[in-house]
């Protein structure tokens, strides 16, 4: 049976975590597992703890049982998340070379892979699974930040023949949707909106994602009180902050408060290095003009 | 032939046989006349019998309600026909004639008549308000059975047991009888002779069709009421369907299926229906066109003797052996379904409608569902999905059917559905964007579907579970008959229950957090965990209800609209004259549906309830809102506040000092209840006050209410326990004068005051205790004295020992001197609320003076920035074209070779020609450049803040999977467009911002006398109109005249800043400060500020004696109008001027020239002299500025080559 089908005992471990409620992941009591899930179940919990920031925790964890590729791939992410990114790559080349079929490998690799840059790299790792849907949506987030909406619309649609159902799939189709726009603001803000709005599935994901969706639909007061009620449920989230910052100026009100608040939750978002960016950008291009007369 | 699943009894009687039934045409009652000689009168609504009455001897066959008088008609076998009050209750006159028992009365339509049939083989026509006999008519051969008016023409249709059924034509008694103009004689020799012929062979009624075709004899007839049809039922078993034209009439066709005789029968009101009953103990429905059996009903017992049909409302009552039942024949609650602003709902014809609540209009039909189900069994449910924009419909018929499908994009009328999928389920739910729910009562299995129809689930209901419903995101409420079962889908298990018994109907509230479980008699609302909140209980049946946005259920019955809080206290909104069901509630208009499934809106008043929620909320600004604006007085709102623990609210609303006394003491507001107090007047309330105040530590209000009632023991001691010695001694004094020893004494005692005592015991000649006083204190000369006195010496008194005299003690602390800290009472925070508010109310009344309306501003456009952008634009085209093929290139990729691909951003800049949205692209680069070319940008810096932010709002951050960064989506204005080529970025601050926010900071500050402020926020609108894009021709002139407008007031503002800025000793100063007061009138500003600077300027140069440029000021100033404050000054200053109208100071400045001002130096342009201009704003310089930067915008070059500002691209829109 495919552990993450719909009757899997997997299932929702798997949903929470990609629901981003990485501490319903942790916490998830994993004793009754069947034998052959426990290890999926164990990654899971390793990569919740990454994401949550506790990388050294979880390299200390696996530091003994590198034998394991799985554990190897989660260490992998681990140490690129705590910035030791050589090593990070080196290991995820040598696991791609050694295990390229197993599951771990390829979806964290691939992570790794693109986070570092080697998109093509990633994209072939990912390519050799066998209806794997995580490694699916990561293929279409790969496809999405290299522009290639396309791409990816065929990737979800494939998907969709064979895992209609998956929480996952609705989430990647929303990703694709949200850049193609039109009516399919409205599809991905049903998305976001039916996880948001239940209580078992809210997180910051669902809820940013619903924002977003929003401000996207122009429905800025919407999103003005999805954004500010999930800010004060989750004040150190660097996207609903950064999100924030594009509906106030959006609504033409001040948003240097939020600005050095993202600032000092995460300094070297992409928000803040795009604008540093650009300012700079702008002095070069202004520079080239100058009037003709100077009084 | 199927047995009756819509059959809905209403109402039962139990009595004896009931051969005669009738329906009040507007009142929920029904008249039935029994075997047993009696006629009740039942409420078929409430169940109520409301009266019986018992005259005739005999069976009552005959009955029949006026349709517009206070009147009933019977008859009976005792050949008497009555005609009764339905106010009095009582016979008014009995028609006698009928030698026979009377089988059918009716009464006509508008003519004061009524017919009967009788035994006696006659047919009578009777006048009830001359109470006679008018028309006998003869005929028949036996019984006459019925006989009844046709509707609308003069004819009668009667059967009879001879077989036949004769239609009589009775427009001849008409004639006679419709308002006699003269009276001729043959007249009067017809009247005279009734059912006689006239001498021309004519007769008051004449037969003109005799229909035969039953074999056995005709027990009813009936008139269809708009069509030239009969039907009648005989013994024959049969029911008969009969045509007429003008000259003949003829048998249509034959209804079989009773199995015994057919007793009556008649045609349905409205629908093309017949029904009949016989004594095969059935009723029957039959279709009138195909003339097949619809529906039928068995008695097990009681065979049916009559029918009646409401003429307006869909119902129908039949007689049987032992009463009567009350029925429709199908639901009429139509089905409907909300979502946002949007109502669903399908009609009486089976089309599927939608009604907007925003705009109140109905859509023209959008689908038919004309094939779903049966013909006659209309839809039950719909469920709206907005995701697919699909409906999921319900017909009970063939034991439950759902038919899902998707609604068209652009309605184009009532057309079947082409992708309908169908299935078998009595209920069907949508429960998630793709996902559905239908339920199976029979094998009580729940199957979840996706849109294809497919099942992907399947659950097994709880036992005994009659319907489903949407449960919250994931869940699924089941309902069964005793309680209530929260489901979650995806785990399979109950998550909650609750045990509310015969729940019919479940409402969500809008948020998704409560939801309120109505049963036939029950309202009980529950959170979405099923916690109940609370229930409440009607008597009356409870039909639909409906969620405020507030959070208050607004429930409807047969009769009233309700409110419910959440907190069970509910009350009655509105009555009702017909039944609604509630679909939306909406400020004061309430949405319905009717039972002609007409959407309907009702007003109602949402105060109370508002009130009653902002109260619960204590939301106290609502509160004060809502008793300001609106008329909410009224004893039960006070008591209602009282009961619920809301004294000091309740005070707000009384006026009644008694009320207010009491309320006031109630919360203890002892201030008012003083002020109460001292209006009534009276001990007792004094008493209550004082306990009050007592409890309260507040002695000073305890001091005076004892004042007030006399109570000068209390008070003693009230001085002696604040430590009053002032008062006590004064208190002394007054019981001296009183001559009340008692109190003196108290009061010596309280002093500590020995010789008072002793003076008062020798006073009242207690000698004895004088002694003893002056002794024990020491006091031995006074002890003396009195031993004297008395005629006593020391020795003949014998004293027992005492220890030293208790001393008085003296207070600590001075307590009297302030009162005790008292309980911060009667400044609630409504209070408060209250006292905040009249602040603001002043505040707002202080800025009034200066708000004025934002008038057509007749700002000189800038005529040189106008389209001279061909050059420009078609560079631009260019540019376009040769994209183009990249673009077909982009979209054609098939294979998956990867590589990355252009930003949306990057089509940002390729799309559109306009520098924002170069901005919004992050191209800076090019944008420069199109600022250069349009508007002669040199000077970037003061718009970088304007740059980034244009960018800064171009994107958001979704964050996906775990471990990569966010995906940045580009946020678009063109919200529904896809086309990668039309697709162009949102700009923040677009020209409504700055039309209704920014321009009128920039007015404020003008007002407000804020110039530096002032001149940065125009600056600012500058900049953020120059990096803008608008969305038509209107919005192009729109943004042109702001900037025009900002340049003026910017210019003026800067003027009166120099102006400012200079001292006044100096002479040369002095000329320029009142050279720069004059200019400063001359830029267009709004007519109100141009004013103020007419103002400052007329009184400068009035303190300067520049009394010519004074008196022109304010004769401007006067030709402008408006307050009269400053009219007045301006008129004063004229009459001042006028007496000399010389200039002291010489100044550059014409009153009579037209003239613009430079911009850079402050001195003016006289027209014809040589100027250059700013290409951006249009502002004016003299020639030397030429190539500078444009003191006005700061961006832009004085004279630079510019082919206009674009703000707009036809086509993008």
């Amino acid at each position: 049976m495919d552990p993450f089908s719909a009757e899997g005992e997997l299932l929702n471990i798997h949903n929470a975590f990609h629901q981003g409620q990485y501490d319903n992941v942790i916490e998830f009591d994993t004793t009754a597992l069947s034998p052959e899930n426990q290890l999926p179940a164990r990654v899971l919990k390793l990569r919740s703890k990454i994401a949550l920031g506790r990388a050294d925790e979880v390299l200390s964890e696996v530091s003994s049982e590198e034998d394991t590729p799985d554990l190897a791939a989660t260490k992998a992410l681990a140490q690129h998340t705590a910035g030791d990114a050589d090593a990070a790559l080196q290991l995820v080349q040598d696991l791609a070379e050694n295990y390229p079929d197993n599951v771990t490998v390829q979806v964290l690799g691939g992570t790794v892979l693109q986070a570092q840059g080697h998109s093509e790299e990633a994209l072939a790792l990912l390519s050799k699974h066998q209806g794997n849907i995580e490694a699916v949506a990561l293929i279409v987030q790969i496809h999405l930040q290299q522009n290639r909406s396309d791409l990816a619309v065929k990737e979800v649609q494939t998907a969709k023949r064979w895992a209609q159902d998956s929480l996952l799939i609705n989430i990647a189709e929303s990703w694709v949707g949200m850049r193609i726009g039109g009516e399919k603001y409205q599809a991905a803000f049903y998305v976001y909106e039916e996880l948001a709005s239940a209580p078992s599935t809210a997180a910051p994901l669902s809820i940013t994602g619903q924002a977003v969706a929003e401000l996207h639909l122009g429905r800025l007061p919407e999103a003005e009180a999805a954004l500010t009620a999930a800010l004060e449920k989750y004040p150190d989230q660097a996207e609903l902050i950064a999100n924030s910052i594009v509906l106030n100026v959006l609504a033409g009100k001040p948003s240097t408060d939020l600005e050095s608040r993202l600032q000092q939750v995460n300094p070297s978002h992409p928000l803040l290095s795009d604008i540093q960016e650009k300012s700079e950008f702008f002095d070069t291009a202004a520079a080239k003009y100058s009037p003709k007369v100077t009084s | 032939m199927q047995s009756s699943p819509n059959m809905l009894t209403k109402f039962e009687s139990k009595s004896s046989r009931a051969k005669g039934i009738a329906f009040h045409p507007k009142r929920p009652w029904i008249l039935v006349s029994l075997h047993s000689s009696t006629i009740q009168l039942w409420d078929y609504r409430m169940g109520t019998l409301i009266d019986r009455f018992e005259e005739h001897d005999g069976p009552v066959r005959g009955i029949d309600f006026h349709p517009t008088q206070p009147l009933f008609v019977s008859g009976g076998d005792d050949y008497k026909i009555k005609v009764w009050s339905t106010q009095t209750r009582r016979c008014l006159f009995t028609l006698n004639g009928h030698l026979d028992y009377v089988r059918t009365v009716f009464f006509h339509h508008e003519l004061p008549w009524i017919l009967s049939a009788s035994d006696d083989q006659t047919i009578r026509i009777w006048n009830w308000q001359n109470r006679s006999l008018i028309c006998t008519m003869t005929g028949h051969n036996h019984y006459v059975m019925c006989a009844q008016f046709h509707p609308t023409e003069d004819l009668i249709a009667s059967a009879s047991l001879d077989q036949s059924v004769r239609i009589w034509d009775i427009s001849g008694l008409r004639k006679k009888h419709s308002a006699p103009t003269t009276m001729s004689f043959e007249d009067q020799m017809a009247r005279s002779n009734p059912n006689q012929a006239d001498m021309f062979g004519n007769t008051d009624a004449i037969v003109k069709f005799v229909l035969e075709g039953h074999d056995r004899g005709v027990n009813w007839v009936s008139f269809h009421p708009s069509l030239p049809l009969i039907v009648s039922a005989g013994d024959d078993r049969l029911i008969k369907l009969w045509r007429m034209s003008e000259t003949k009439a003829w048998e249509v066709d034959t209804c079989r299926g009773h199995f015994q005789n057919a007793s009556a029968c008649l045609f349905h009101p409205h629908q093309d229906l017949i029904l009949s009953v016989g004594e095969d103990k059935t009723i029957r429905v039959w279709d009138l066109n195909k003339r097949t059996s619809v529906q039928s009903f068995k008695r097990d017992t009681d065979r049916f003797w009559v029918i009646a049909a409401h003429p307006e409302i869909n119902l129908f009552a039949a007689g049987h052996d032992t009463g009567v039942m009350v029925f429709k024949l199908e639901r009429e609650r139509p089905a409907s379904a909300v979502h946002m602003n949007q109502l669903f709902y399908i009609t009486k014809e089976k089309h599927v409608k939608s009604y907007d609540f925003g705009k109140s209009v109905e859509s023209p039909p959008m689908l038919s569902l004309r094939k779903l189900g049966s013909p006659w069994v209309p839809p039950r449910t719909v469920s709206y999905n907005p995701a697919e924009r699909a409906i999921l419909v319900t017909s009970p018929a063939d034991n439950g059917t759902y038919e899902l499908i998707h609604l068209p994009r652009d309605p184009t009328g009532a057309v079947e559905p082409t992708d309908a999928l169908r299935g078998q389920a009595s209920s069907a739910v949508f429960v998630a964007r793709n996902r559905f729910a239908i339920f199976n009562t029979s094998n009580q299995q729940v199957d979840i579907k996706d849109l294809s129809n497919s099942t992907t689930k399947t659950i097994k209901a709880p036992a005994g579970t009659t319907d489903i419903y949407f449960g919250g995101t994931g869940c699924l409420l089941f309902i069964n008959p005793t309680s209530v079962v929260l489901f979650d889908i995806q785990q399979k298990k109950e998550l909650a229950e609750v045990a509310v018994s015969g729940v019919k109907y479940v409402v969500w509230s809008n948020d998704g957090l409560y939801c309120a479980l109505l049963s036939k008699h029950n309202v009980t609302i529950v959170t979405k965990t099923l916690e109940q909140v609370s229930t409440l209980h009607e008597t009356i049946r409870i039909k639909s209800a409906t969620w405020d946005d507030a959070g208050v259920l607004l429930y409807s019955t047969l009769n009233h609209v309700k409110y419910s809080l959440l907190n069970g206290d509910n009350g009655i909104i509105r009555t009702l004259d017909q039944t609604v069901y509630l679909v939306r509630v909406k400020g004061r208009h309430v949405y319905c549906l009717d039972r002609s499934a007409q959407p309907r809106i009702l007003e109602i008043d949402p105060t109370e309830y508002r009130f009653k929620l902002a109260l619960v909320k204590r939301n106290y600004d609502e509160m004060l809102q809502i008793i300001k604006n609106s008329s909410l007085v009224g004893q039960s709102i006070i008591s209602y506040l009282q009961k619920k623990g809301y004294p000091e609210i309740a005070l707000q609303f009384v006026q009644d000092p008694q009320t207010r006394f009491d309320l006031a003491l109630e919360c203890g507001n002892l201030e008012v209840a003083t002020e109460m107090a001292r209006e009534l007047d009276r001990p007792n309330y004094w008493n209550k006050l004082g306990v009050e105040a007592l409890a309260h530590g507040n002695h000073q209000t305890v001091e005076m209410t004892y004042q007030k009632q006399r109570n000068f023991d209390k008070l003693s001691f009230l001085y002696l326990s604040t430590g009053d010695q002032e008062k006590l001694a004064r208190m002394a004094k007054i019981a001296e004068h009183r001559g009340d020893f008692t109190s003196r004494f108290q009061n010596a005692v309280y002093r500590g005051d020995v010789e008072d005592r002793i003076q008062m015991f020798k006073e009242v000649d207690l000698y004895p205790l004088a002694y003893l006083t002056a002794k024990s204190h020491g006091m031995t000369e006074e002890a003396e004295s009195i031993l004297e006195t008395c005629g006593l010496t020391e020795d003949q008194i014998v004293l027992p020992q005492v220890e030293e005299p208790l001393k008085v003690a003296h207070p600590v602390v001075p307590t009297f001197k302030n009162n005790w800290p008292v309980k911060a009472a009667g400044h609630s925070s409504f209070e408060k609320a209250l006292l905040g508010e009249v602040g603001a109310a002043d505040e707002e009344a202080g800025a009034d003076v200066f708000d004025m309306e934002e008038e057509e501003q007749e700002a000189v456009l800038a005529r040189d920035t106008l389209e001279d952008e061909e050059e420009d634009a078609s560079g631009w085209d260019l540019g376009d074209d040769v994209n183009v093929e990249e673009d077909v290139d982009f979209v054609n990729v098939e294979s998956t070779d990867a590589g990355a691909g252009g930003s949306e951003a990057d089509l940002w800049a390729r799309n559109s020609p306009l520098a924002a949205d170069h901005v919004a692209a992050g191209s800076f680069d090019t944008a420069m450049q199109l600022l250069n070319r349009q508007v002669g940008a040199v000077h970037f810096a003061p718009l970088k803040q304007r740059f980034l932010e244009v960018y800064k709002a171009s994107k958001t951050y979704l964050p996906a999977s775990a471990g990569l960064p966010s995906l940045v989506n580009y946020v678009r204005r063109t919200v529904d467009e896809t086309e990668s080529r039309k697709v162009l970025p949102i700009i923040p601050r677009d020209l409504e911002y700055i039309a209704t926010t920014a321009l009128q900071e920039g007015y404020a500050t003008m007002r407000a006398n804020k110039l530096e402020d002032g001149v940065s926020i125009f600056t600012d609108i500058l900049h953020t109109l120059l990096v803008n894009t608008v969305s038509s021709e209107e919005g192009v002139d729109q943004a042109r005249k702001i900037i025009a407008s900002a340049r003026e007031y910017i210019l003026a503002m800067s003027i009166e800043l120099e102006h400012r800025a200079l001292g006044t000793d100096d002479e040369a100063d002095l000329k320029r400060k009142l050279e720069l007061s004059a200019y400063f009138t001359i830029p267009k500003l709004e007519v109100a500020h141009r004013q103020l600077a007419l103002m400052a300027a007329m009184k400068f140069a009035f303190t300067h004696k520049n009394y010519a440029s004074a008196l022109s000021f304010a004769n401007r100033m006067l030709a402008n109008g408006g307050s009269a404050k400053l009219l007045d000054q301006a008129r004063k200053i004229k009459t001042q001027c006028e007496r000399n109208p010389q200039d002291k100071i010489e100044i550059d400045f014409d009153p009579f020239a037209e003239f613009d001002i430079c911009a850079a130096s402050h001195t003016p342009i006289y027209g014809g002299s040589p100027s250059v201009s700013d290409p951006f704003t249009g502002a004016k310089y003299h020639p030397q500025y030429k190539g500078t930067v444009c003191r006005i915008s700061q961006v832009t070059e004085i004279g630079a080559p510019a082919s206009g500002l674009r703000l707009y691209v036809p086509s993008q829109f």
